[in-house]
């Protein structure tokens, strides 16, 4: 039984959540936007990823959830090694949230929060329009449970930001995810707003003892909220440790320090 | 300093444009000059000759001869049978070709295989594709239906590629994300996101197909054209005018259904 991929029940010290050893990414050759990243995220854990625009955050987190292929180094996300396209199986074990948050413009909140259970039913109903009972129960459940019991009819380019991102929310748990990869899906929102939502994530995270990977801008939600900080800067991290020890001031320091390029360019 | 000095050079430099749109459109003007001479476009005597022919046909289309209207009429309905069925059968061959077409989602020998089919599709014309369809499946309307399904799979499916591929990567990404096979996203993702678009180009063919239906007849393939055919053999003039006059009626008709039908349906989101 010790096949490449691990029983995710062996426990939270065995397998960490994410293994990331040395990985190098381009998007064309030679230009490098991740230049050797590694980090290991245990299992129940938050982590928060920052630094400057073009620092690699975006294209380390799609590599992480298994949307972009590297060219160098070791990926393995909740007992998966990452190589090529992965397995439908892994797409039910961890959550991807992307920034402009991929919801359906024209689909209703219900029907796209239904989508996050496709995975799970490759059969001919959910082509034509057709999800199992208790799918839609659930969907709905998630819905009210972030505040949206009212809006599941409304169709996404009605809802406002905040609820946009709670529908993406609710998209990503009707998965049922042990990782949620989200990044920067916050961005658009006001402080106080933006802290309501993470807050609500945190406590569903930490409630069933899910682990979260995110890129976030705001320092001042993120004393708040991650267990564990990484500054990623020129496509390298610079910065790895708990997130209580980390402030605005060494932030700065961080990611101005005149090494390397200024990040500009990469994505 | 610099500043009058810039603009001075931005004056020049837009003179400078100036004059090279107008050289531009003078030289255009001179190649079609050239062309249209090259017609015969201005030998005075052919042009003088041929609007009098002009005058002496217009002259014997009226009165059109209204005694023919309930035979052109019966073929009226069955152009415009034909080019509804035609358009109808099209679309489903189209939709999904466009699917097939579409970059972001097939690998790219499939995508180019599709695009070569569709594109030698378009090469025929569909008067061309009516005498193919009469050899296929005899006179009648059933060849100018699927002559009119064929041509419309020519242009549909090239255009609902095209929009498909137009669709946002990142919601493409998110829900393959989410586990979603190949047809989910076609179902979830490709059509809600441009069934505005695709359904606008689908009137907008019906409308083109139910003007190049009246022409079908002319090659024994159904509708209306059949009479236009004899009357302009037999130099029946009045009775052709009456052709003409009914399908003008149905081709305005035509317009403002599907206007109609754009402002109720698809343009309220």
């Amino acid at each position: 039984m010790t096949a490449t991929r691990p029983n995710p029940a062996e426990g939270p010290a065995s397998t960490p959540a994410v293994d990331v050893r040395d990985l190098w990414l381009a998007y064309r050759p030679g230009q490098w936007v991740l230049k050797g990243v590694s980090l290991r995220v245990p299992k129940g854990q938050v982590w928060v990823v920052m630094g400057p625009s073009g620092a690699g955050k975006t294209t380390l987190l799609k590599a992480l959830a298994g949307l972009l292929p590297f060219q160098r180094g070791a990926v393995e996300v909740m007992g998966f090694q990452l190589r090529g396209e992965p397995p439908r199986t892994f797409r039910r074990v961890v959550g991807y949230i992307p920034q402009q948050l991929g919801l359906v413009r024209g689909l209703t909140a219900l029907e796209n929060v239904l989508l996050g259970a496709l995975g799970r039913h490759g059969g001919l109903g959910p082509t034509v329009g057709l999800f199992p009972r208790q799918e839609v129960a659930r969907a709905r459940d998630y819905l009210a449970m972030l505040g949206l019991g009212d809006k599941a009819g409304t169709r996404v380019f009605n809802l406002s930001g905040g609820e946009r991102q709670r529908v993406a929310i609710a998209r990503t748990l009707m998965q049922d995810p042990q990782l949620i990869l989200a990044d920067e899906f916050v961005s658009d929102l006001d402080l106080p707003r933006a802290a309501r939502v993470l807050e609500t994530v945190r406590a569903l995270v930490q409630e069933r003892g899910l682990t979260l990977v995110m890129n976030l801008h705001e320092i001042q939600l993120v004393q708040e909220l991650a267990d564990h900080v990484v500054v990623l800067k020129d496509g390298r991290p610079v910065y790895q440790g708990p997130a209580d020890s980390l402030g605005w001031a060494d932030f700065r320091v961080l990611v101005e320090a005149p090494d390397g390029g200024t990040g500009v360019g990469g994505r | 300093m610099g500043a009058p000095e810039s603009a001075a050079g931005k004056g020049r430099d837009l003179d400078l444009r100036r004059w090279r749109d107008l050289s531009g459109v003078l030289a255009l003007l001179l190649v079609m000059g050239w062309i249209l001479g090259r017609m015969g476009f201005f030998d005075p005597g052919r042009l003088a000759g041929g609007l009098a022919n002009f005058g002496r046909f217009a002259a014997e289309l009226f009165p059109p001869d209204l005694s023919v209207l309930p035979a052109v009429l019966g073929a009226l309905a069955e152009t415009v049978e034909m080019a509804f069925a035609g358009t109808f059968l099209g679309f489903i061959l189209s939709f999904p070709l466009g699917v097939l077409g579409t970059r972001t989602l097939f690998p790219r020998p499939v995508v180019l295989g599709v695009r070569l089919l569709v594109a030698m599709i378009r090469t025929v014309p569909s008067l061309l594709w009516a005498v193919i369809m009469v050899i296929v499946v005899g006179l009648g309307p059933l060849a100018g239906t699927l002559a009119l399904a064929v041509y419309t799979v020519g242009y549909l499916a090239k255009l609902y590629a095209e929009i498909l591929e137009g669709v946002d990567p990142e919601v493409l990404e998110a829900v393959r994300g989410l586990g979603a096979h190949r047809r989910h996203i076609v179902r979830y993702v490709l059509w809600p996101e441009s069934a505005n678009t695709i359904l606008s180009q689908l009137l907008f063919m019906l409308e083109y197909n139910i003007r190049s239906s009246t022409v079908l007849g002319l090659v024994g393939a159904g509708g209306v054209g059949f009479y236009m055919q004899v009357y302009i053999s037999t130099l029946a003039y009045g009775r052709l005018a009456t052709v003409l006059l009914a399908v003008l009626a149905i081709v305005l008709l035509m317009d403002g259904l599907s206007a109609w039908a754009r402002r109720r349906y698809l343009l309220q989101s």
